[in-house]
């Protein structure tokens, strides 16, 4: 495992041994003032450190192409994609008044109007704007392993994963469409997008999956094998919030959901890192070669 | 129109000065240095295109070909030398270079391309 991803993971897992502190204080006591300090404080630091990797890591892979290769576009989409995430933690934390020095009260000022608050903003910036950039991201890669014929064709049970997708895409347009006639904000309108945004990464997730499945347990197969990964638990962490919002879930399990979306994001930090292990593998003398005879 | 005319003269100028003279004569270069530069350049194309010989350039080639496959199953996955590999035909530079380029990039293609000629 590449000493990145090592990194990643390992302040995942510390991160969560603490927040399981929380989570089994607030079983036996009932009381949400130590679980709530966690996600409020370790959380909101957890993803912005996790966001500002994704987003360094990005861009770093994307300065190792030149601007006629194709992968370039592909990375800069990407790595678009991992700022969006990490201006929409920076918004919602500074919604939130986390953010030290006062940069809160800087970056609050400049929403409003088209917006309910700078909370709102950071979602659909977090969301929607940034899934909209790994899906072009994702389809541009998807096509480039297509020219070398590593998509796989898909099975049954990958088609059948397709058809349940598209119907419950289907399904939340036909939920969302009535409502525009209540005339909510446009932020609300746009962050409607997030589930078809999703839908369609989900789809990009499976054509992916396939090519990783015939290329093996390489680092360039774990790269995307990481984005298959962290779609599957963002729209795992979706299906929870669905849930919750119709009272399936009791209330530990409730809570036991929000821990979801720090794995998601340690996974997509977790890509980039594979990717720039592929490439730095080229300049490390580790690498034991067969000698000449 | 004068600009014009300035300008050009002027860069029609640094060109020419750029330009080798008429007269220069090529040296005739000594044959042994021709034949070594020809061998050096078949070496070359042999061991880029994994194209059998001679019994020293194919132990050449196949150190060539361990070594792409090696790091090609670290880097990608171990289904793809299988799939990069012709009828029969061993992995090559040839056949490797263009699913490296694409996904690594030209930089680090040409690392990886230095460090698996390294003392051949």
């Amino acid at each position: 495992m590449p000493r990145l991803v090592r990194w990643i993971w390992l302040l995942l897992g510390i991160h969560l041994a603490i927040g399981m502190v929380a989570y089994a204080h607030f079983l036996v006591t009932g009381t949400y003032a130590l679980i709530s300090l966690y996600f409020l404080f370790l959380g909101s630091f957890y993803f912005l450190v996790m966001t500002a990797s994704e987003c360094i890591l990005a861009f770093m892979c994307r300065s190792w192409f030149d601007s006629d290769e194709p992968m370039q576009l592909a990375w800069t989409m990407i790595a678009c994609a991992a700022m969006a995430r990490f201006g929409g933690t920076l918004l919602r934390e500074a919604s939130n008044g986390q953010l030290p020095w006062g940069l809160g009260h800087w970056l609050i000022p400049h929403t409003g109007g088209l917006f309910s608050n700078s909370g709102q903003l950071g979602l659909l910036v977090g969301g929607p704007v940034s899934m909209a950039f790994l899906a072009i991201g994702l389809a541009r890669v998807l096509s480039i392993q297509r020219k070398f014929h590593l998509v796989g064709s898909l099975t049954r049970g990958d088609q059948a994963l397709l058809f349940l997708i598209l119907a419950f895409s289907i399904s939340q347009i036909a939920i969302n469409v009535p409502l525009l006639a209540h005339h909510p904000s446009l932020g609300t309108v746009l962050l409607w997008l997030s589930d078809p945004l999703l839908s369609l990464l989900l789809i990009e997730a499976v054509l992916v999956r396939r090519s990783v499945v015939r290329i093996g347990q390489g680092l360039l197969a774990n790269c995307w094998g990481m984005y298959v990964v962290a779609v599957a638990i963002t729209s795992l962490g979706d299906a929870t919030i669905w849930a919750t919002s119709h009272n399936l879930l009791s209330e530990p399990l409730t809570v036991l959901s929000w821990y979801i979306w720090f794995v998601a994001a340690a996974a997509f930090a977790c890509a980039p890192a594979y990717q720039l292990a592929a490439m730095s593998l080229t300049r490390e003398e580790i690498l034991h070669l067969p000698e000449t005879r | 129109m004068k600009l014009l005319a300035d300008w050009s003269s002027g860069w029609l100028g640094r060109k020419r000065s750029g330009m080798p003279d008429r007269d220069v004569r090529l040296e005739t270069a000594p044959a042994s240095g021709l034949d070594d530069l020809q061998m050096r350049l078949n070496h070359w194309g042999h061991l880029w295109s994994a194209e059998n010989q001679s019994a020293n350039s194919s132990a050449a080639q196949q150190l060539v070909a361990e070594r792409l496959t090696q790091w090609i199953q670290r880097g990608f996955g171990q289904h793809v030398p299988g799939s990069l590999r012709g009828k029969g035909d061993q992995l090559s530079l040839a056949t490797s270079t263009p699913i490296l380029t694409a996904f690594l990039g030209r930089r680090a293609t040409r690392e990886l391309s230095r460090r698996v000629l390294r003392d051949i």
